[in-house]
């Protein structure tokens, strides 16, 4: 899946994403003056390319999604397109299979990202505190997953399960109920584990970059008192470092939820949604490719994209996470 | 490629067409061992320059070659001149038109000694829309040294029970596939056409009244079949992700017993031996048979598969992709490519190739087979029954005897659009 | 330093090492495995085989990996390129200069990187097929866009918030025109910024996988992350790991080049310089 936007812009509060609004430029208020106009022209002229496509390449599609969703349409039965208006989505929301793969997608975003939360809160302090000659090798080596290509990490964890090419049973073989007879992908919990593993691995040094940088804008002192204080560890790091990153923070889960909501590869790899562990994502591929029903997998695309704006909603109403960046200072 | 088609238009009715306006044909294939490429080359080659065969490489799952070649043919995509087909997606093709029809002297020509399975798959609404090319079915692959201490005679047909009790008694592992994929389809349906069933009663009907034939005896012994194999561990751990491969793969280990499967398990077995990978002694006790029956005293109806060869309705070639296919299918194609892709011919005549012989001595078995052999259902919806059977019927040790009427009913529904797949 | 805690260090340092590569290292191993060494149930290969490595460069699955190669670094460079560049224009606009606007296009690339990429497979696919670009690599950059021109506006204006502007007016103050001081002056100074963004971009059109199999039928246009899941062994019901490791750390090594060649820009890049050394 693609990843989103960098969160910490420079010269913001941590965790507003917006780049600062430029300031002290402003035009007089009464009338614009030549140089003001020809700004405002250039801006629109450097800024309206990229503006226009970024447009083209989503609204388009997803308008026609909408239009779609409305018919019911075979691609392999063009002859019987019929306006059904709702029935689609009535025939969606209606289906205990719609819910199930809702359910998994929601578990999985709520796991994966608690998990990088803590693993990468983890790391992101390993690389803070580390001594000037690792920091360089350990931000390298956490590099590695980030850029690495999905489908291969999927291939990787897969591969390392299988009961036919793997090797974990055979390591973890102490373990009870782990044995050369157990097959990972036989079944829902045991699935999803692996396919979640390679979730965790493959995202967690994102969140761990941006905690990173969270942290190096907790203003030193404040650590130092609370240490001068007699602060354990723990009540400086729940007392102080975490209040005070608390926004980048809250950027860093939204971001990742947004993301971890459409997992398609990893699934679409490791099991193609079998016993149990299909997504939204996968039903939505399924119904409009697979099946080549072009009017119901519409429908369930809109919906996947109404749970995204959803999301994104609930983050920013009511956990007031800063998205869209109404800077502080403004 | 469109400069080969204007230079086609230009130089019509002209014989000498030099090789830079020679039109190209692009022919959409299934993976295999290289066999259509080299094909299509000889077939170009032989053609004087009238024509030049392009491949293009298609997914590898059958369900993923449907979804390619239905999305560019609904396209109206003017390059699908040949195409290697699956059996059971070609009623969907052919139902909107999207095939081209078979030219009289074509069908003459192709179909005079291709046995009778093949070529019912190869129609639709009675009509020949496709040419065979290939028929692929499935034996019955036995450890000699397992059936000798089960005492089973293997000169005589049969029974699932039987091998079941088997590999029981010997601790050992069934080879059958029942991973989430076609291929528990082509298991299922075997089942239900050996027990004298059918899984659709009227396959050409439109949508909403497609009748599914669940509720019958024969549905339910094959629930039992594979529900007995699924719950017992007749098939071993791996059984709820098991495939084509897998199921070999274990077939050659230790734990070998019986397993359904088709012939390309005997030359990858062979190959295994030559890297060393396999024993010679393993590929020594493999011993074949029909496959089994479900009732002992009817002859079993074997899974039927292969590849047929149509041509696209919007083709701009269209004379000429029948021409080339008129190539593609002959028997001496049909007889080399079995001996040198380990996939059997459609054709009659490639049974009596010697090196057809040789090469596979169980060929008599296998034409056999695909006489007796039932292909899946030709529906326009094969897609959505196969679906909704291998969400049903795995894993394999959920299966009850709820399990075929379920299937119906949900089958049903999802192609009445009452419900998603 | 005292002992225990360099020992300490050195303990949490191997730790993170195994965790950020043990996978690459797994599929680096199943890729010199034989095919019968697949079913070890063993990490390591009994015996180390490049069997799987020539197999997708000169063998069976050479037609369908190496024009996959080809494809993928093609489409990934050519929509980068135009992500980079068009984003460099929107990114100093928004960053330096004044017009009603700005946080509009912010907002909508933010929300052009939450879309769910599935809900725009089918739609294009349908536009694709009409106009011709189903299967063919501009079909592949148009969409490829959607996923890095959001991330390049974005770092690229975090970038250009950080460069000294005093410069630009001076430039400007000596008579330059905008456009000149733009080009003179702004250019240079922003060109690692411009460099670490289209390494992100980059990556992330690698990485894309459902564009790929959904906009691509054959190897015209097909990456290769869509082509890992059309290998085939010597039959069509063989299951080829090995080929398939191989071919993933064939198109894993330009990732780890560039992590080892531009970890520091990589890193400020993702973080915006918050973090210092």
């Amino acid at each position: 899946m693609s990843t989103v936007v960098n969160p910490n812009a420079p010269g913001t509060e941590p965790g507003s994403l917006a780049p600062a609004p430029v300031k002290g430029r402003r035009s007089a208020r009464t009338g614009l003056s030549d140089r003001a106009k020809s700004e405002r022209k250039l801006g629109w002229m450097l800024a309206g390319p990229a503006f226009i496509l970024m447009l083209l390449v989503t609204m388009y599609p997803i308008l026609q999604a909408l239009w779609d969703s409305l018919f019911s349409f075979r691609l392999t039965d063009p002859g019987n397109k019929e306006f059904v208006f709702l029935g689609n989505y009535a025939t969606v929301l209606s289906d205990a299979l719609f819910w199930k793969d809702l359910g998994v997608t929601v578990l999985i975003t709520v796991v994966t990202v608690v998990v990088e939360l803590v693993l990468g809160f983890a790391l992101a302090l390993v690389m803070n505190n580390a001594i000037r000659n690792t920091r360089g090798l350990l931000r390298t080596a956490i590099l590695v997953p980030y850029g690495i290509i999905t489908v291969v990490s999927a291939f990787a964890w897969f591969y390392a399960f299988d009961i036919t090419t793997g090797y974990i049973n055979n390591w973890f073989s102490w373990l009870p109920g782990i044995g050369p007879d157990f097959n990972w992908f036989a079944s829902q919990w045991p699935a999803l584990f692996v396919i979640m593993a390679s979730e965790i691995w493959k995202t967690t040094p994102f969140i761990s970059l941006l905690l990173l940088s969270g942290l190096a804008q907790v203003p030193s002192e404040f650590t130092e008192a609370a240490k001068v204080d007699g602060a354990t560890w723990w009540q400086r790091m729940s007392r102080v470092v975490i209040p005070n990153m608390k926004a980048a923070i809250m950027v860093a889960v939204v971001f990742r939820a947004l993301d971890a909501f459409r997992i398609f590869d990893n699934i679409f790899i490791m099991t193609q949604g079998q016993y149990g562990t299909e997504t939204l994502s996968l039903l939505a591929y399924r119904t409009s490719i697979g099946r080549l029903e072009i009017g119901l997998g519409s429908a369930i695309s809109v919906i996947l994209f109404i749970c995204v704006l959803l999301i994104a909603f609930v983050a920013i109403r009511v956990f007031k996470v800063d998205l869209a960046g109404s800077g502080k200072g403004r | 490629m469109s400069l080969g088609a204007v230079g086609a238009l230009i130089l019509t009715g002209c014989g000498d067409a030099d090789a830079g306006d020679t039109p190209t044909l692009t022919w959409y294939i299934n993976p295999d061992a290289g066999g259509q490429a080299e094909i299509a080359q000889q077939c170009s080659e032989a053609s004087d320059s009238r024509y030049n065969i392009e491949t293009a490489l298609l997914p590898l799952d059958a369900a993923g070659q449907r979804e390619q070649l239905a999305r560019r043919l609904a396209a109206g995509d003017r390059s699908m001149d040949i195409m290697s087909l699956d059996p059971p997606f070609i009623p969907e093709l052919a139902e909107p038109g999207f095939l081209a029809d078979v030219p009289d002297e074509v069908e003459e020509s192709t179909t005079q000694d291709v046995l009778a399975g093949p070529l019912e798959g190869a129609k639709w609404n009675g009509e020949l829309v496709t040419v065979p090319f290939w028929a692929n079915t499935q034996l019955l692959w036995y450890r000699e040294s397992v059936a000798e201490a089960a005492g089973l005679d293997m000169d005589q047909p049969v029974t699932w029970d039987q091998i079941m009790d088997a590999a029981r008694e010997q601790d050992k592992y069934l080879g059958v596939q029942g991973t989430q994929a076609e291929s528990m389809t082509v298991w299922v349906n075997g089942l239900i056409e050996s027990g004298g069933g059918s899984i659709v009663e009227n396959p050409e009907a439109p949508a909403d009244e497609v009748s599914i034939g669940m509720d019958s005896e024969a549905a339910r012994k094959a629930a039992e079949i594979v529900g007995t194999i699924g719950r017992d561990g007749l098939g071993g751990p791996g059984l709820p992700t098991s495939t084509e491969n897998t199921t070999m793969i274990e077939f050659q280990s230790d734990n070998g017993s019986f397993m359904v499967n088709w012939p390309f398990i005997y030359a990858a077995t062979a190959a295994a031996v030559e890297d060393g990978t396999v024993d010679q002694s393993v590929y020594e006790d493999i011993g074949w048979a029909l496959w089994p029956r479900v009732d002992e005293d009817e002859p079993s109806a074997p899974p039927l598969g292969g590849i047929n060869i149509g041509v696209g309705a919007t083709s701009e070639n269209q004379d000429l992709a029948w021409e080339a296919v008129e190539c593609i299918v002959s028997p001496e194609n049909q007889a080399n490519y079995f001996v040198t892709n380990g996939n059997p011919a459609a054709s009659e005549a490639a049974y009596e190739d010697p090196a057809v012989r040789e090469a596979f001595p169980m060929y008599e078995t296998i034409r056999e087979s695909l006489d007796q052999a039932a292909p899946r259902p030709q529906t326009p919806y094969y897609n959505e029954v196969s679906s909704a059977i291998q969400q049903e019927w795995t894993p394999p040790a959920s299966v009850t005897e709820d399990t075929p009427r379920n299937t119906a009913e949900f089958i049903e529904a999802v192609l009445k659009g009452d419900q998603l797949l | 330093m005292s002992t225990k805690q360099k020992v300490g260090w050195a303990v949490v340092s191997v730790l993170v090492l195994v965790y950020a590569l043990f996978p690459v290292l797994s599929i680096l191993m199943t890729s010199f495995k034989t095919p019968s060494d697949l079913t070890s149930g063993k990490f390591l290969p009994k015996e180390w085989v490049g069997e799987n490595y020539s197999s997708i460069f000169v063998g069976t699955a050479r037609d369908l990996f190496v024009p996959s190669l080809i494809n993928s670094i093609g489409i990934c460079l050519i929509s980068t390129a135009i992500a980079v560049v068009l984003a460099t224009f929107c990114a100093y606009a928004i960053a330096r200069l004044d017009f009603p606007g700005k946080r509009v296009i912010l907002t909508t690339a933010l929300a052009v990187s939450m879309f769910p990429v599935i809900s725009l497979v089918t739609p294009l696919f349908n536009l694709w097929r009409q106009i011709g670009l189903y299967d063919t690599w501009p079909g592949l950059i148009i969409p490829y866009l959607s996923l890095t021109l959001p991330i390049s506006i974005w770092t690229l204006t975090a970038f250009f918030q950080q460069i000294p502007w005093d410069l630009e007016r001076a430039a400007q103050v000596d008579g330059a025109t905008t456009w000149q001081a733009f080009r003179k002056v702004i250019v240079p100074l922003a060109a690692p910024g411009v460099f670490t963004t289209a390494i992100i971009a980059f990556f992330i059109a690698w990485n894309d996988f459902v564009y790929g199999i959904g906009l691509t039928s054959t190897e015209a246009a097909r990456p290769v992350p869509a082509a890992l899941a059309f290998f085939t062994g010597a039959s069509q019901f063989e299951d080829p790991a090995g080929a398939i490791s191989a071919a993933a750390i064939i198109v894993t090594i330009p990732v780890v080049l560039l992590v080892l060649l531009f970890q520091r820009q990589i890193v400020s890049g993702l973080t915006q310089g918050a973090v210092k050394g």
